[in-house]
């Protein structure tokens, strides 16, 4: 005999999972797709990008609350296109990848704002975990889609650059992310 | 002193281009040749930061000295054997071009290198080449040599000047120095028009 509480737990989970599998789970198809960021330096603007992330995603703008991104960045891979820049990103000043090689970024849920898609999430970097929030701009495509979000965040906040670089009239204080997904239907 | 110049020395704006500039040549000089052995780090990239920063000072400075040089006349040439005048003008005129063409080929080299360039954090200027690391070798190179050829001319130029003022105790330096005052000169005699 089922106690009253598990009854209702079984419940609950029938109900919920037919809604766990409305939004769509999509593969990310590369090349096409890319993880990139920006910052300033010395009052001009460099741009950078990871060669080495995974995503899944699992969304359908119609089903927002069984949506889900699950990113991973293998913060190693990072390329600016500066050798000076690029030697010292993976060191222990900024990344410090050998302590923390990747950085982490899952959807907690979305929300509409003035009629975009905003994706509320955490993000671990550097031993931190934040709340970051990102735009989403969802384009279905045949069975696939193109995702393409961006955001803002404090390169402070997560000791990115902290210590003797925390200067932030040299290097900027916002690093602005975008991500250009090409999303192929699993 | 006026801010002209007149026959016997040069007036106050001549002079505050030239000190300021041997100034900047002084710091920028000895900061060039410290900083190349620092290793990374944000002292490192505000040292050459104000390098840059004066060294774009410099540059711009000595354009505006040479437009005043054009319109202002220069006092007349102190009594000395023709060589020497002519030895003299020549060394200035090597000290001009060499005083533009250095902060120039810093410029080219920190665009071939792909730095940004920013005067003391107001304002960036544009590049002056695309980014090539194989040419910012030789824009460092160039940069460097002309440092030192500068170096040998500013030997020949300070030591003309003490020469003139220790062994000829003529006019030459007097007449620049900040509060320098000029000795009634030989060559003022019966020479006013």
């Amino acid at each position: 005999m089922m106690s009253h509480r598990l009854r209702q737990l079984f419940v609950l989970a029938t109900l919920a999972l037919p809604f766990a599998s409305l939004a769509a789970d999509y593969s990310v198809k590369q090349p096409g797709s890319t993880l990139g960021f920006s910052d300033t330096f010395q009052g001009a603007r460099f741009d950078g990008h990871f060669a080495k992330w995974n995503a899944a995603i699992s969304y359908d703008p119609a089903h927002l609350s069984s949506s889900k991104f699950d990113v991973t960045v293998d913060l190693a891979s990072a390329k600016t296109g500066d050798s000076d820049r690029d030697g010292a990103l993976p060191g222990p000043d900024f990344f410090d990848t050998a302590k923390y090689p990747q950085a982490h970024f899952v959807t907690t849920g979305f929300h509409q704002a003035g009629g975009k898609v905003i994706a509320d999430g955490r993000l671990t970097l550097r031993g931190v975990t934040r709340p970051v929030s990102l735009t989403v701009d969802f384009k279905p495509d045949g069975s696939g889609a193109t995702l393409d979000v961006s955001g803002t965040l404090k390169r402070l906040d997560f000791g990115v650059g902290g210590g003797q670089y925390a200067d932030t009239s040299v290097i900027g204080a916002d690093v602005k992310i975008t991500a250009h997904l090409v999303l192929a239907a699993k | 002193m006026t801010f002209r110049n007149d026959h016997h020395q040069w007036g106050a704006v001549a002079k505050f281009f030239h000190w300021i500039i041997a100034l900047g040549i002084l710091g920028n000089g000895i900061w060039g040749l410290l900083m190349t052995g620092m290793s990374p780090s944000m002292a490192k990239i505000n040292v050459y930061a104000l390098h840059k920063s004066i060294g774009l000072t410099v540059l711009a400075l000595v354009l505006l000295r040479m437009a005043w040089r054009l319109g202002d006349r220069a006092p007349r040439d102190e009594p000395m054997p023709h060589w020497q005048r002519w030895a003299a003008h020549a060394t200035h005129v090597l000290l001009y071009v060499l005083i533009v063409a250095i902060p120039l080929s810093g410029w080219w080299f920190n665009s071939l290198h792909g730095f940004p360039l920013q005067w003391f954090k107001l304002f960036n200027l544009p590049a002056l080449a695309a980014k090539n690391e194989h040419m910012a070798h030789v824009a460092h190179a160039v940069h460097e040599y002309l440092f030192w050829l500068l170096v040998l001319v500013l030997v020949a130029h300070v030591g003309a000047a003490i020469k003139h003022h220790v062994f000829d105790r003529d006019n030459v330096l007097r007449r620049m120095l900040p509060f320098g005052r000029p000795l009634p000169s030989s060559s003022d005699q019966g020479d006013r028009s």
